[in-house]
């Protein structure tokens, strides 16, 4: 897994470690647009409207792969497991990464996230990574588990939400920041890692065109269940650890009271009914 | 059947956090169903303080107080959180759906090869020991109940207010003081460094009340009418995308689908227009109240409460009206 350790860092010289570059691989996924229109349709099933892009901080993750290697030299993969949408590939291509994989298979139909982040670190276990990359959270689930949970299905350190990055990659060491509650923490991290990215690490940018264009005719290498030595069991509704038994539309908020005194008037209003009425202060 | 229940004590500097002490209420709740015991589980250095916070809320306290828990590493945490699972085999595993409860819970999860949930805002549990929980999907657009496999325990975190603290608990927990089983060539990660953000204010995630002020409030500078009306009531003060993005704003105060969810008793909104990226994370506030110019502003269609004015009327009054009626209490 990830580069052979080098006994001693020292030894190496710059243009050795450009030749070694890093090999990275973003986790990347199409989801439906926080514009779409959701319904519950029954109570299994949700109606989507057909509106989707590729999670907003998955672009973070591709950004912040491609930085490195226009620094180190390297390579960008990125991964999708989808069994439809590949658009989030092509995304990534037309960004700059420089190869796309697409895990499909009809078994992984109802899987949970276990399953997913599973079934990602089989296809990454022995590919030679020094980082992998993911969004903090896909924007649809919002569940953030694929991260860490392949992680340690690898056996390798993650850190969740960063919002900076630094590599050294002689001393295969990663320096990052973490968002927490009261402040910024500051990590060291040996490589190979996993990073979940947060908004702040980077501005994503604008594919052009021609590259928009290449990336639709760009070939996207396709693995299934079987040669990942998985199988049926382990994935899908067969392998569930949580299982959704109802969706429900969110509660109803009752219409709004306008107050729709003058000035002062309204502001005295309004401290009367956060206090009486819906006594919350 | 396992007899007993878990919630992860997160403490900050020694003082455990409010969601620990909603946790713990609700495992009590729980308990009277299930007949379990109730446990919280206290990790870091220096928490005597904390244990004799927590000590009415558990028939037991796990207590972990070793140098090597502060600050937070989930190498450290992981493993020796892990190896007491495995001995005493809980149903369930709770803690706040917090940074370091999203850092460790869905690792921890996988490693036990058992369930987790995230950012719950809500939880039953059935006679049988079965957990149900409740999140909000896309956003809030949706919310779904989930269920758990046969697999323990059961994990979930879970957003502030979502359950009252119990006012009185009547537990006399036995505090049970464990050793850290931490392989040291297994903690790979250093923490170097902390930069406290400046003010003392709760993280947006974790106040009762949130005050928010987006683009209409024109200028950075304004922002410290916000922070007076915020310090009247004890509130935090959060933001839109618009007015980080011109970097008015510091990111960890943004509310929203690429920001934060807030679950606040009260979310008070002057001059935000209401976006559907930003509803997206207020959908669990309790109360929601919104002041701006526009009468036709989408943020009504999210409010209890309206008013279509000037914020840089009302924001003054409304701290001065507020200061006024709780000083006279
Ligand atoms: C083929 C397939 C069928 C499914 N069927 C169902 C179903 O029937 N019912 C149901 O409720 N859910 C289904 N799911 C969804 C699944 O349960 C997970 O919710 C989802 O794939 C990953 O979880 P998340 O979106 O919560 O990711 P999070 O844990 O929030 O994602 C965090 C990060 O992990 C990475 N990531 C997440 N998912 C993927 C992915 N698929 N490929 C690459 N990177 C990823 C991204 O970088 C993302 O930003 C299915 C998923 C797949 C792939
Ligand atoms: C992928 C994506 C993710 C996003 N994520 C987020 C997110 O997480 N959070 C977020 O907030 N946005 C997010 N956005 C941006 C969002 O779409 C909106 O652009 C943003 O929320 C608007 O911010 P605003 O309400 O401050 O500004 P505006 O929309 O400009 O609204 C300003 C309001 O102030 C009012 N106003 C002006 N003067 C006064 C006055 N004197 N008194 C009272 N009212 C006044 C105006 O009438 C107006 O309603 C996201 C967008 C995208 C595409």
């Amino acid at each position: 897994m990830g580069l052979p350790l080098t006994p001693d860092a020292s030894l190496l010289t710059a243009s050795d470690s450009l030749e070694v570059g890093m090999e990275i691989y973003v986790l990347v996924k199409q989801v439906p647009d926080p514009e779409a229109i959701i319904k519950v349709k029954s109570d299994l099933e949700l109606e989507i409207e057909n509106k989707y892009f590729t999670s907003f901080f998955d672009e973070i993750a591709v950004e912040a792969g491609l930085k490195l290697k226009e620094k180190f030299g390297g390579k960008v993969t990125v991964l999708t497991l989808d069994n439809r949408r590949v658009d989030a590939l092509r995304r990534g291509i037309s960004m700059g990464a420089d190869e796309a994989v697409q895990i499909a298979d009809p078994a992984f139909e109802g899987s949970d996230q276990f399953a997913v982040a599973r079934t990602l670190a089989a296809y990454l276990k022995d590919k030679p990574f020094d980082l992998i990359l993911t969004g903090r959270q896909a924007m649809d689930d919002d569940a953030g588990i694929v991260g860490p949970g392949v992680a340690e299905c690898l056996g390798i350190p993650h850190v969740h939400s960063i919002i900076s990055l630094e590599v050294d990659v002689q001393g295969r060491e990663a320096k990052v920041t973490r968002e927490v509650e009261n402040g910024k923490e500051i990590l060291t991290c040996p490589l190979p890692a996993l990073f979940t990215c947060q908004k702040g690490l980077n501005s994503p940018r604008i594919p052009q065109v021609m590259n928009v264009m290449k990336a639709m005719k760009a070939q996207i290498k396709k693995v299934d269940l079987a040669s990942l030595g998985l199988g049926p069991a382990d994935v899908g509704s067969q392998a569930l650890r949580v299982k959704v038994q109802k969706y429900l539309p969110p509660p109803k908020r009752p219409p709004v009271k306008m107050i729709k005194e003058d000035f002062p008037e309204n502001v005295k209003t309004l401290v009367k009914l956060l206090r009486e009425e819906a006594k919350v202060i | 059947m396992p007899n007993e229940i878990w919630v992860t004590a997160e403490q900050q500097g020694g003082k455990v956090k409010k969601i620990a002490f909603e946790l713990l209420s609700a495992g009590i709740d729980f308990s009277k169903k299930t007949g379990q015991e109730v446990a919280a589980l206290l990790l870091g250095s220096g928490l005597e303080e904390a244990a004799k916070s927590l000590t009415p809320f558990a028939d037991k306290i796990y207590l972990l107080d070793d140098p090597s828990f502060t600050p937070y590493t989930s190498d450290a945490y992981l493993m020796s959180i892990a190896s007491l699972l495995k001995e005493h085999q809980p149903s369930l595993l709770l803690g706040g759906a917090t940074s370091t409860g999203k850092d460790l819970f869905p690792r921890l999860a996988m490693h036990l090869q058992t369930g987790y949930v995230p950012d719950c805002t809500g939880l039953s549990m059935g006679e049988d020991q079965k957990l149900t929980a409740r999140r909000p999907l896309f956003g809030g657009k949706v919310f779904a109940e989930i269920a758990f496999s046969e697999a323990r325990p059961q994990m979930a975190t879970v957003r502030n207010n979502t359950f009252l603290v119990n006012e009185n608990p009547n537990r006399s927990a036995k505090i049970i003081p464990v050793s850290p089983r931490i392989d040291p060539f297994s903690v790979r990660k250093k923490v170097t460094g902390f930069e406290r953000a400046a003010g003392a204010k709760l993280d947006i995630t974790e106040a009762d009340i949130v005050v928010a002020a987006g683009r209409g409030i024109k200028a950075p500078e304004n922002f410290k009418i916000m922070e007076d009306l915020a310090d009247a009531i004890n509130a935090s003060v959060g933001t839109t995308r618009a007015t980080v993005d011109e970097g008015w704003r510091d990111l960890k105060d943004q509310i929203g689908k690429s920001g934060k969810n807030i679950s606040a008793k009260l979310y008070m909104a002057f001059g935000v227009s209401g976006a559907i990226h930003h509803v997206l994370g207020i959908g669990t506030c309790k109360t929601v109240v919104a002041v701006d110019t526009d009468p036709n502003a989408l943020i009504f269609n999210y409010a209890d409460y309206g008013i279509v004015g000037d914020l840089f009327q009302i924001v003054p009054a409304l701290t001065d009206e507020l200061k006024r009626v709780l000083s006279s209490e």
